[in-house]
């Protein structure tokens, strides 16, 4: 026992030391995986903060201002900025060189609107485009408001009272704290995080069994005096143990990242403190565990490099998709969610960015969940390690 | 000390219509007609120790499933295996720490130095990491690769490559040496170097090894071993010394009394063979 204890520790020291010179593919990991979530979340809080400064700047353009000074008056009344857009708005609309949505005025506008007969406004804007559409609404408020002041305006003239205009006054109670509005913004967190931890696993996992069968490295390593399952164990400790590493650096990689946040709106929606980074490890550390026992299942069936790619895409296709039952929100949070990997991670860290805290089955669940699929994981390779070496 | 007796060994070809994902499951295609390869059916020899023993067959005689059946890769179907009189079945733990291999694949690690593959070896035959490296450098200087040991294998050469392969199969000092066509892809210099490497290991000095060696390679043969095990269509054929094995066949050239021996048209008669001075 004391031998294979020592076998184990000396697989997994030179399949870390392997795995941690293979620089290249470490720094694509870092990169690709590490970086790119709050380099997401930097992009995400720059449109935000210029849909913020935008409506900050209360500007509007409107055509043809000149046919309608009551409307400049409400306008300038509500401080606004009244601004004439350039004369090919409409292309310009189209290319997406400008986007704000532009007021157009008839005419007719002020003697239509004496005469009471509701004069046609259109408010022109591309709705491919997602920052003209936030603009368009507010400015459909602006306006609604210009005419909801024209009615109360006559009715009061004519002696009628304003409720007869709103017989029922509509008031909004949202349920959702802040941070829970948050995550319908970095609610893209988890599957980043997931994605990291799956990527820094893959290569250390593939090398590890289907590298070896191709270096023709197997064969000669079951020629030692040490234990299959041993050997296994060493291997699989080494690829989880790059994949934790990879799971740590993610999760605080966001720490940064949300000092950056240009939106101020944002950073205060986006509660990503240590206490979220050291629950998000929680959830992580189990599943890297599994999944690169799972990796190296996988792949100890595959004579080469390559064809381990080409089986371990199942793996990642499973891995990305079953959290988007959480996304398209089907039915809501279920039990069975957290029977199932990668759905029951990023169920969890959706919680955590929520604000809200785990009771006990929620942790062990997955738990034993990642903890019997490593086992199996680890047992079927350790099972398949002979043949595997000898074709 | 390595005995063979007897052992064979069938393997069955994956039947053609059962593949995939039915063959995973269980199900699916229609199923053709397992063949049953005979890779070794009756393999039998003797090697002591200070002795250097070839195996010497055509490609496909068996050589290799023999090996790797030695190694405990392969359990026989038939026939007894000891090392040291230590039976390879049961004890085939004990039978890898006293015997050093050099398999027909002999991969390295790409981002690891020599030194760091063959220590690497060496703490997994229980060695303490400072007597493994000590032993590497050893190693090194007999295998005349001193200046390769703290490079990274990757971009070495066959001749390198081999030579920190054979290193890494020898860092535990074992007794028995068990090499599967060591002189595959080398060159006439590297094939001189092993062979005065092995030649010194069955000295006295160079620890009285029992060396077992297969090849397909007669001059070879002649040239290193003390004694010839003739290895075809699965079965041992003959054994001797080559200057045995000469006189037997009534032949001056070697290369002829080997086809005769391994080729010949009458299935020979294992009885003749068996009474053969081993």
């Amino acid at each position: 026992m004391r031998r294979s204890l020592a076998a184990v520790l000396t697989v997994l020291r030179k399949e870390l030391t392997d795995a941690l010179r293979d620089r290249r593919t470490l720094a694509t990991v870092l990169v690709s995986s590490v970086l790119l979530g709050p380099l997401a979340l930097l992009g995400v809080s720059g449109l935000v903060a210029s849909l913020e400064s935008r409506a900050e700047l209360r500007e509007v353009y409107v055509a043809g201002l000149a046919n309608a000074p009551t409307l400049q008056n409400f306008l300038e009344r509500q401080t606004y900025t009244v601004k004439t857009p350039p004369a090919d708005y409409e292309a310009q609309l189209r290319k997406s060189s400008f986007i704000d949505p532009v007021v157009v005025v008839p005419e007719d506008f002020e003697t239509a609107l004496a005469r009471g007969d509701s004069p046609v406004v259109e408010i022109v804007s591309d709705s491919a485009n997602q920052r003209s559409e936030a603009a368009t609404a507010r400015i459909e408020r602006l306006l609604g408001a210009f005419g909801r002041e024209r009615a109360v305006l006559n009715l009061a003239l004519r002696g009628v009272a304003v409720q007869v205009l709103e017989p029922m006054r509509v008031d909004e109670r949202d349920l959702a704290n802040q941070q829970t509005r948050a995550t319908r913004i970095t609610g893209m967190v988890p599957y980043f995080v997931m994605m990291a931890v799956l990527y820094g696993a893959l290569t250390a996992a593939l090398d590890t069994t289907a590298g070896e069968r191709e270096r023709g490295s197997l064969e000669p390593l079951l020629m030692n005096p040490a234990e299959r399952w041993a050997l296994v164990v060493g291997k699989w400790g080494a690829v989880a143990s790059v994949s934790m590493l990879i799971a740590v650096l993610s999760s605080f990689s966001f720490l940064p990242g949300q000092w950056v946040l240009r939106s101020d709106t944002l950073a205060a929606l986006f509660q990503y403190g240590l206490r979220e980074a050291l629950l998000f490890l929680v959830v992580l550390l189990p599943f890297a565990a599994a999944l690169s026992a799972v990796l190296m299942a996988v792949a100890i069936r595959c004579k080469t490099f390559k064809e381990a790619q080409a089986s371990s895409t199942v793996v990642i296709l499973v891995t990305s998709l079953l959290p988007l039952v959480n996304v398209f929100n089907l039915g809501g949070e279920s039990p069975w969610h957290l029977w199932v990997p990668a759905l029951a991670q990023s169920t969890l860290m959706t919680r955590v960015l929520k604000g809200e805290d785990f009771n006990l089955p929620q942790v062990l669940i997955p738990l034993v969940v990642c903890l019997a699929l490593t086992v199996v994981g680890v047992w079927f390779v350790a099972r398949m390690l002979r043949q595997a070496a000898l074709k | 000390m390595i005995e063979v007796s007897g052992v064979a060994r069938s393997f069955v070809a994956a039947a053609p219509g059962k593949r995939g994902l039915g063959a995973l499951l269980g199900f699916g295609g229609k199923r053709g007609a397992a063949r049953v390869i005979h890779a070794v059916r009756d393999v039998s020899f003797s090697a002591p120790g200070g002795h250097i023993t070839g195996l010497l067959g055509p490609n496909g005689a068996g050589k290799t499933t023999t090996l790797r059946m030695l190694a405990g890769l392969i359990t026989p179907e038939a026939g007894r295996m000891s090392v040291d009189g230590i039976d390879v079945v049961a004890r085939p733990r004990e039978v890898l720490a006293r015997m050093g291999v050099l398999s027909d694949s002999r991969g390295l690690y790409p981002r690891l130095t020599a030194r760091e593959n063959i220590v690497y070896y060496g703490a997994l035959q229980g060695m303490e990491r400072d007597a493994a490296d000590a032993r590497a450098q050893d190693l090194a200087r007999m295998f005349d690769m001193t200046a390769l040991l703290d490079r990274r294998t990757e971009g070495f050469s066959q001749g390198e490559r081999m030579k920190t392969a054979l290193a890494r199969a020898l860092v535990h000092d074992p007794a028995n040496i068990v090499l599967d066509e060591p002189t595959n892809g080398l060159d006439v210099l590297a094939t001189r170097a092993l062979r005065e490497s092995l030649r010194w290991l069955r000295t006295p000095a160079g620890g009285a090894k029992c060396i077992v060696f297969s090849t397909h390679i007669m001059q070879e043969v002649e040239r290193l071993c003390d004694s010839v095990v003739v290895v075809a269509d699965g079965r041992t054929v003959a054994s001797g010394s080559v200057a045995e094995l000469l006189e037997r066949t009534g032949q001056s050239d070697f290369e002829e009394a080997f086809v005769q021996l391994a080729f010949a048209p009458a299935p020979v008669d294992t009885g003749t063979i068996k009474a053969a001075p081993a």
